[in-house]
């Protein structure tokens, strides 16, 4: 088996369709589309095509929960305990168990929410963050960045589950986030043993952690403004082991994904 | 009334433990390294196999049985500075040669196609003999010295039953047709020869046998 | 003889083609045996993409006068493309609820822009279900029991009325009304009225 698996080698079955986040970035109805606000982003029961779009969502918490299985899964083969010590190696088994569990989770309310497997396309972009070379950046990129926006987008779809009366989609959600704040507390606990010794690698791994964090804020996706349909859950993310400082910096980097995002969307239209 | 002060046997009628077991602390331990470093092994391939696999059932038991290995190896490793092996990297090792290169074997596969030939080797191939393996230590040590193990193994080898008898189950739904039928039985054979040679995950001796292998590299 | 009109006619945002449509509405029009002497037109905002789908179907003037996002009719696989079964299915329910406001029983339904989610929901289970027992439909039930429960109410009494809807086929206006008092007692929340997507005219944003 070779070690560092590309995305593009994921291997799915043929219900799954693959898409690139420049395909969506590049389609030309985005510009007209921002001309037509009509209230709050943020993906709720009172808004228009909430069912839809809570399907969609769900959908791709389905495949991001895939990838995160995935990539904690090829953080233990790809390393050999010199690189990644052996207590890291149980803690990535461990979150395997976990992943997989959220896939069957995913799968149930999938069902439940009226989804098939592979109704919706996926994009590998929550896997790349699993393809550094150093597991420390790794780390960064897989329990810090892509779990600290599950937490987001769970949190975002539990209140969607408790305003909407699902008991489902809330308990679930909420099993799920339990998860979640487990793993960034692993990460940020990994990211500090790995790098007691050499300030210079933490300072690589965080830059790769910011670098992910703009790139899952999706150009406006995740955010704090009544512009993102999913919104950071502060508390959560505390109770994960974010301080504040790095809540606040995630924050500016949405923000600034957002206007990247945007800026895109214009000259993409103005091309 | 009883009198409670009245002499009893120290050990309950019951209780048929003896002294001595087959194995000494050292014995004990090199067979406790072995066993974490091939359940290591295992579930380094299976994580790493997880993204290589299409079919999405396949994909989550083996995210769920990976960590039954790790916990595995975690529970073997903790024994082992009670064996005296103050560090753990020592004895965790292959039994010999050929038992690396049966892993080496094992871990082979990686297209998405050779879903059984992966699935083979854990399921028909090793836990079979992970399980003679564990079987024998739990048989053959004592029940009184060595009883921190034996509470281990018997832990693991209910994990291990589950998690044989579901791999199987997954191998018997995904082989349909002739062609299938020799992919599994050829690997089968591919790797069963491999470990043979090693003479089981122990060594020659594995299960007790003492007959000794040509070219195992003990 | 039915007319079939579409507005666009030439899609610039999407790779919808605006005749193939028309001729979908035309045989779907047949599928549900709507009235041959009622014209059927279409407006299709392309600028909406899926998962941003919304509908309407109204009697307007003497005709059938349905409403789309481009999501409505979206390829979930292939964005900015048709999804001709999905296509089919709703000009299939839109057609069938302008049926019943010529002549099944909802003469006195208000138009869809004025009725509630909760109303909208009621109705679209009713032309859901008539649709899968018409052949050349595929309708994804477990979908529409969500939408409709998300609307309705995630209890016993709203299931129920799912399925006395979903297995009718004569349900009136004043059934659904009576139905959705039953809803109101079994879970009184509020559910605000969603803001419409829909624009008075495509040019707004063309």
């Amino acid at each position: 088996m070779r070690k560092q698996l590309p995305p593009e080698m994921l291997a799915r079955d043929s219900r799954f369709v693959r898409t690139s986040i420049m395909d969506q970035i590049l389609d030309p109805r985005n510009r007209k589309i921002s001309e037509r606000t009509i209230g709050p982003a943020k993906l709720a029961p009172g808004r228009p095509a909430s069912a839809d779009r809570a399907r969609n969502l769900m959908h791709g918490i389905f495949t991001g929960e895939i990838q995160a299985l995935e990539g904690a899964g090829r953080t233990m083969f790809d390393f050999d305990e010199t690189e990644a010590p052996f207590a890291l190696k149980l803690d990535m088994a461990r979150q395997c168990w976990d992943e997989a569990r959220h896939v069957e989770i995913s799968i149930k309310l999938g069902e439940w929410m009226g989804t098939e497997i592979g109704e919706f396309t996926e994009a590998t972009f929550l896997y790349e963050a699993a393809c550094a070379p150093d597991p420390v950046l790794r780390l960064c990129g897989v329990n810090r960045a892509l779990e600290g926006l599950a937490i987001d987008v769970f949190n975002t779809m539990k209140e969607f589950g408790d305003v909407s009366g699902d008991p489902v989609l809330e308990f679930c959600e909420d099993w799920m986030l339990a998860d979640e704040v487990t793993h960034v507390k692993m990460g940020s606990d990994w990211l500090r043993r790995l790098t007691a010794d050499d300030p210079e690698r933490l300072e690589r791994a965080l830059d790769f952690q910011r670098t992910v964090d703009k790139l899952f804020s999706l150009g406006g996706f995740r955010g704090e403004t009544d512009e993102n349909p999913v919104h950071l859950a502060r508390k959560l993310r505390e109770m994960a082991g974010f301080s504040t400082t790095e809540i606040d910096e995630i924050a500016e980097l949405s923000e600034l994904a957002r206007a990247e995002g945007k800026a895109a969307v214009e000259a993409a239209g103005s091309a | 009334m009883s009198d409670p002060f009245k002499p009893r046997p120290a050990f309950a009628p019951w209780d048929r433990r003896e002294l001595p077991g087959l194995f000494d602390v050292e014995e004990s331990a090199r067979r406790v390294g072995a066993y974490k470093w091939i359940e290591m092994r295992l579930f380094e391939a299976l994580g790493g196999w997880i993204a290589t696999v299409p079919e999405l059932d396949v994909k989550m038991i083996l995210g769920r049985h990976c960590y039954h290995h790790a916990w595995h190896a975690e529970l073997f490793d903790k024994r082992l500075p009670e064996l005296r092996e103050m560090n753990t990297d020592r004895l965790c090792a292959p039994a010999n040669d050929a038992m690396e290169a049966f892993v080496e074997a094992l871990h082979e596969p990686d297209a998405p196609e050779l879903t059984i030939e992966k699935l083979v080797g854990v399921f028909r191939v090793l836990m079979p003999r992970k399980i003679a393996a564990y079987t024998f230590h739990l048989n053959g040590t004592s029940r009184v010295t060595d009883a921190p193990t034996q509470r281990s193994l018997e832990f693991i080898l209910q994990d291990e039953w589950n998690d044989w008898r579901e791999g199987e189950m997954l191998l018997q739904s995904l082989i349909d047709t002739p062609e299938e039928l020799e992919r599994a039985i050829r690997r089968q054979h591919e790797l069963e020869a491999l470990v043979v040679r090693a003479g089981g995950i122990t060594g020659p001796g594995t299960i007790g046998t003492t007959t000794e292998v040509e070219g195992a590299g003990v | 003889m039915t007319i079939v009109s579409i507005v666009p006619e030439q899609f610039t945002l999407v790779e919808f083609d605006a005749e193939r449509v028309k001729a979908i509405a035309a045989e779907v029009a047949k599928s549900v045996a709507f009235p041959s002497d009622v014209d059927i037109h279409i407006e299709v905002d392309e600028v909406l993409p899926a998962p941003l789908n919304s509908s309407q179907a109204d009697y307007l003037e003497g005709r059938a006068d349905l409403w789309f996002t481009g999501g409505a009719f979206e390829d979930t696989h292939k964005g900015r493309n048709i999804d001709e079964v999905l296509t089919r299915c709703g000009l299939g329910a839109s057609l069938l609820r302008v049926k019943d406001r010529i002549s099944g029983g909802f003469e006195d339904a208000p138009n869809d822009s004025e009725i509630s989610e909760r109303q909208r929901a009621l109705w679209d289970a009713y032309a859901d279900g008539r649709l899968t027992r018409i052949e050349g439909f595929v309708i994804r039930e477990p979908r529409r029991r969500y939408v409709y429960r998300l609307e309705c109410g995630f209890n016993d009494v709203a299931d129920a009325a799912y399925d006395q809807l979903w297995a009718s086929d004569a349900t009136t206006w004043a059934d659904l009304l009576e139905i959705e008092a039953r809803l109101i007692e079994a879970d009184p929340t509020e559910r605000g009225a969603k803001p419409s997507v829909r624009r008075i005219s495509l040019r707004q944003t063309q």
